[in-house]
Parts: C-alpha cells; structure tokens; sequence
C-alpha cells in the first residue's frame, strides 16, 4: 500500500489541527498510524506528531498528501530504494533487502511500486520496462547485472491480514486448533475453497504419504477428479503409495481395504517404483493402462500439474522425481501464481517448503495430526498458516463429501 | 466587568499618496474601478483622525511608489513586545513591502526575527492576539506551516484558524478581538475546528452574518473603548453599546476597493503577549 511519512508541529492540539488532519485522512478512505507523537506538557509548549499515512492508490495518497499540507501537515523526505548491481551469478550484493511473504512496496524515482510476486527469504530485483517492475527472485538465480535492493530504505511491508468474517477461526487465536470441533473447522474450510473458486483463484494440495496410509487416497482422487484441485506438490512418497494402492491395493504393503499386513508386502511400492520407472513416467503408465486409478492418475487425465520432489531417502525414486531439490522448487514457483489456497496435508518438509514460497495473502490450512508439525509451518514465517489436528483420512474424506456430494 | 485590550494604542499606518488597485490578489479588486487619490486621502486622514481622538498614537511609515498596499500596514508583520517578525507574503506583488517595514522598525532598535524561507505569513492581518494567545487565519495568504515557526519565534501560543471563503483572506476580516472577553467574529466563512476553537476561546463573540461581514464589520480598530469601524449596521452598534464600547464609523470606501478597511491601514505597536507592557 502506498504510504508517507508527515509531520505536524505546533499547538496542534489546542487548535484542533491534529484532529483536522486525522479526520481528513479517515474521510478520504485512508488509514494512517502514528509513528512518533510529542505532547507539549503547558499551553506554549509545542507539540509534534509523526504520522504515516496510507491508501490503495497512488494517485489517492498524492491528492490527500497535498490537502494535508494546506493544514501544516509536511511531508517528511522518505526515501528512494537503494539498488545495488550483482557481480556474480547467484551472489547477491552483501547488504542485500531479505524479503517477507508480505506485500511489499519499493519506491523508486518518488513512486510506489509493488513487489509482483511476494514470497519470503528472497532479494528483490528490479528491472525497467520502461517503468519499473519488481520481482522476488531466490539467491541462486539472480544473474550478475541485475539490481537488488540493499537496505530498508524505500522499501514498505503492509501488515498482515487474517482471513476475515464471522467464522469458527476467528476464535482460533492459538492458530492452532486441537481442541475445536472438528466438522465445523471442515465445513469452514469447504466454504473458503467454494469462496476461492468464485473468486477465481486456484487451489494447491500439498500432500504426505499418509494421505494414502489413512485411506484418503480415493475422497482426494475424487477432488481431482471433479476439478477442485489445481495442482499438487508431493514427494516420492507420496505418489509411490498412491500408485502402489492403486496397482497392488496396499500402502507400504498394508492392505488399504482390510487394514492387514500383506505377504512380503514391504517391497509392494518398490515394484511398483520399477515398473513406473520402466513406462518412464507416470503419465505414460497411465495412457499405458498401468495406473487405472488414485490421485496422480487423475492429476494426469485431467491435466492437473504436479511437483514431486526428492530427498535423499527416497526409494527409486519415480521417474517423475526432480531430485535436484533447487530446481524442484524453481518449478513450484512457476505453478504457485493465482494459487488463493494451500491446503497441506499431512505433510511436512514439503509443506514447509511451499510455506516458503508463498505470498503472505494466500490462505493456507495445514492439517495434521501432529501439532507440532502445524506449529512449525508457523514458526518458519508462514504467519497466514492456519493449523487443524486431526486425523488427515477423516478431515480429507468429510472434505470430498462436503465439495462432491455425488 | 470586562478588561479592556492592554494594546491598542499605538499604531503605524501609511499614507495613501501611492495607493491604487494596480494588480488583483484578492476577489474585491478590480483593476477598472479607479481608486479616488483625494477621496482616499480624506479618508486615510479621517481615519488618523478618529483614531487619534479615540486616544491612539499613530505612527508614519513613508510611502513608496509601485507599492500600492504599502497603506495596509497590518499585513507588515507581527509585532510582540519590542520584537517585529515581518511578514513572508504569498505573492510576489507586495513582497516589495517588506524590506521597508523592516528598515522602520530597524532604525528604531527593535529586535527583527524572521520566519523561515518557504512559508507565508501575512502579519497581523492573519495574526491576531486574545487573552494570552495568537489566533492565526490561514489558507488564502498565510500558510499553516508559519504557525508552528510563528510560535516558536515570539513564545506565544497560536490558535489555527482555517479561513475558508476566499473573499474573507485575511483574518482580520473575520475576528476582531474587543476585550478580554468580547470579540466580533464570523464563524461560517471558518472550517468547523477553527470555529469550534474560537468559540472555546471567547467567552462572548458578536456573531456576525455574511452581510454583515461582507460590509468589512470585523476589519475595526478597537482603542481601549472606542471601536472605528468601516460600517456598523444597528444590530451591532446596540450590542457594542450595551458592552460599553463607543462606536466612530469611517469611511473607507476607497481602500475597499482593494479589500482592506479599518484595521487593515493599522498595524499596533503594542502588542506584548510575553506580559510585559511595551508601551513607551
């Protein structure tokens, strides 16, 4: 949001000149917040005060600014952002500007421009075109040349905003609920993805492998299916399960159905690894007839993209893998735009991971049964995350019954 | 019983020899309507008269030609005690003004403390003292931004008042102090916070209606308890009256020409608002 710092001094109290202002700011639609106030303690002492001042448009800021000043509101010099030029290819300049998920405001030349695509633990990159364009770009890809942003001057972080209404997660101040109704919390979240859709934005799952354990794989697949999922972000786990139980009807050798042990079971999913990895990738063991079914069969019919990516204990891994764990991310940050909500399922590391790249305003829920693991999303800037603990096969299954009741 | 104003009697004024509208800086000047010389120096010497019988000094700044509104000497500055800030005016017609203000106060040893560069004041036109403060007009000719720097020079509170109907520019055309508990005022052509302080301020104001205001009512001189006034319809002569004041009307016709009346030919000189008497 474009803002300004203004000053205004004298008896400011006693003439009501503070309140003017103040009342004027309010009645143009814009916010302010005082950032230093000085109260004269007698009659002849003067009094200062610091306001920064706030509205949606840049245009709006300049006229209210220029009223403000008829009532000895001054306008306090800020500053334009400090760019500095890379030397080196993924070497960013030593006092570089460490990014927020925030939005975030540069201003450059006297005007405000935003940051495009917020994401945290990034620099940010300027480029002219003829006017400027900002961009978060990751250490590793900024290219010598380019010019990042060093120090905090002419740079501005709008504050953060919760989900707002009348809703059961408004009394989760904790941001982590195990002690909520559980169905509630499921029904408001089916209400925010419909809510989500309406507006046109995307839907990210970002799943573990017990999805699968739990039995959840098929309510999920059902999502896929009827279109409410618009990309996945997985590991090798994950979508080796979901194709073993849908080649062998196990996971990790555990019968889905019957919930038993299956005879020499512990290598099912490293078979079906092979054979996947024999088709030479999961698109082509389904157009193959392999795959029949589940979650990545119906991410690959419906054309629903998908990020998997590798660890270094991964099985295999799937063909599909990007095990340069660098790259895999780059292609997570090519899928995340429009994306208005992430819904992490039981999912650690690669919850964390995508917590990391996303903008601050994207509403993200994370269910696991372990509050630990929710806490931890939280903990690693992803401030908007909003924690459930439950058991991922009844919240995912409620969920699939709630959006596709068919 | 009310106090009567401890300032008042001592006042510069300049005479009208110069005098013409020879530019338009506010809505009552129009260059076709030829300022009288004769006229307006009957009246100028009228006015110098009535004040002199109400029992003020009166001083001569010397006039200058092409510098017409010389004759508003309250917009020369504002004087507090043996101090004299000049005035920082909007315009550049009659920032020529200035340096001869400064001079006569200058050659007669008072202390000359000026406002920074970059804000306009117009002087006791827009600064005008009650009780212990300084009530101060702006918009139109003075700046806010001057009030803050004004109080910190002289150590006297100001009151900011928003003028906000341009054909009332100055603050002497719509505030006119008459003792310490009396003043004439005209609340609608100020915003509602400049009101709301004003009205906190005096404990009885004349109100005066746009008319009334319009015939220049507020611009007077007030001598102890005479006020000279450039017009005073009955309503406000009776309540003048009853307060105890004795009411003189000059004509000032000519210098309406140019939007200035009574007060506006008169810049007192004892004004001290750091309670010590300046009066010589």
């Amino acid at each position: 949001m474009p803002a300004e710092l203004v000053e205004v001094e004298g008896h400011i109290i006693d003439s009501l000149i503070l309140a003017k202002v103040l009342d004027l700011i309010v009645a143009a639609g814009a916010d302010y917040h005082m950032v230093d106030v000085r109260i004269g303690r007698t009659n002849t002492d003067p009094s200062k005060v610091r306001l920064e001042v706030r509205a949606d448009d840049e245009g709006d800021l300049v006229a209210l600014l220029e009223e403000l000043q008829v009532h000895g509101a001054n306008l306090v010099g800020e500053l334009d952002a400090v760019l500095e030029v890379c030397t080196d290819d993924g070497v960013l300049p030593a006092g570089f500007y460490a990014t927020t998920n925030l939005p975030t405001w540069l201003r450059l030349g006297g005007h405000w421009y935003p940051v495009e695509n917020p994401e945290m633990d990034c620099a940010l990159v300027v480029t002219t075109n003829p006017t400027p364009v900002v961009r978060t770009v990751p250490m590793h890809r900024v290219i010598a040349g380019e010019r990042v942003v060093t120090g905090r001057e002419g740079v501005r972080v709008d504050t953060p905003e919760r989900p707002r209404g009348a809703t059961p997660f408004e009394f989760m101040a904790s941001e982590v609920s195990s002690e909520k109704p559980k169905s509630l919390l499921v029904a408001e979240v089916a209400r925010r993805l419909r809510a989500n859709r309406e507006r046109g934005r995307r839907l990210l799952v970002v799943c573990g492998p017990a999805v699968i354990h739990t039995g959840a794989g098929p309510d999920l697949a059902r999502l896929v299916r009827s279109g409410w999922v618009d990309v996945v972000f997985a590991g090798n786990g994950f979508a080796a399960h979901d194709l073993e139980c849908n080649v062998l009807g196990t996971s990790l050798g555990v019968s889905v159905d019957a919930g038993t042990p299956t005879e020499g079971g512990h290598s099912n999913h490293l078979r079906v690894i092979n054979e996947i990895r024999r088709w030479g990738s999961i698109e082509a063991a389904v157009s193959g007839g392999y795959v029949t079914g589940g979650v990545m069969y119906e991410c690959v019919q419906r054309g629903v993209p998908f990020v998997l990516g590798g660890s270094v204990r991964d099985d295999g891994p799937l063909p599909d893998v990007r095990t340069d764990v660098v790259a895999a991310v780059d292609q997570m940050r090519q899928h995340v735009a429009g994306v208005g909500v992430a819904l992490m399922l039981a999912s650690t590391l690669h919850a964390v991971a995508t917590g990391n790249i996303l903008a601050a305003g994207v509403e993200t829920y994370c269910v696991d049964i372990n509050q630990a693991v929710v806490t931890k999303l939280a903990d690693r800037g992803s401030r908007q995350a909003l924690g459930i603990v439950t058991d991922v096969g009844l919240f995912v299954r409620d969920l699939a019954a709630r959006l596709d009741p068919s | 019983m009310s106090a009567q104003n401890a300032w008042g009697r001592r006042y510069l004024m300049c005479p009208p020899t110069h005098f013409e509208v020879l530019y338009e800086i506010n809505p009552w000047m129009h260059r076709e309507v030829p300022v009288d010389p004769d006229r307006a120096r009957e009246q100028w010497e009228a006015l110098v008269g009535l004040l002199r019988q109400a029992g003020a000094e009166v001083e001569v700044l010397e006039p200058r030609p092409h510098l017409p509104d010389l004759v508003f000497t309250a917009n020369a500055g504002v004087v507090n005690g043996r101090q004299f800030v000049p005035a920082r005016f909007r315009g550049p017609e009659r920032r020529g003004e200035t340096p001869h203000a400064v001079a006569w106060f200058a050659e007669r040893s008072w202390r000359v403390d000026e406002l920074p560069e970059g804000v306009a004041h117009e002087g006791a036109g827009d600064s005008l003292p009650f009780a212990d403060v300084l009530v101060s007009g702006y918009r139109w000719r003075s700046d806010a931004r001057s009030h803050a720097p004004l109080s910190a020079i002289t150590g006297v509170p100001v009151r900011s008042v928003e003028l906000t109907d341009h054909r009332f520019y100055h603050l002497d055309l719509t505030f006119c102090p008459l003792d310490d508990r009396h003043a004439i005022t005209v609340p609608a052509v100020w915003d509602r916070y400049g009101a709301a302080v004003v009205d906190d301020l005096v404990p009885e104001p004349v109100v005066l209606e746009l008319d009334e205001a319009s015939q220049f009512v507020a611009n007077s001189v007030v001598v102890g308890r005479n006020v000279v006034m450039p017009a005073c319809p009955p309503r406000i002569g009776r309540i003048l009256e009853k307060w105890g004041f004795e009411v003189a009307v000059a004509d000032v016709g000519e210098f309406l020409k140019a939007g200035g009346g009574c007060r506006c030919l008169t810049l007192a000189l004892d004004v001290d608002l750091s309670g010590r008497a300046a009066r010589s």
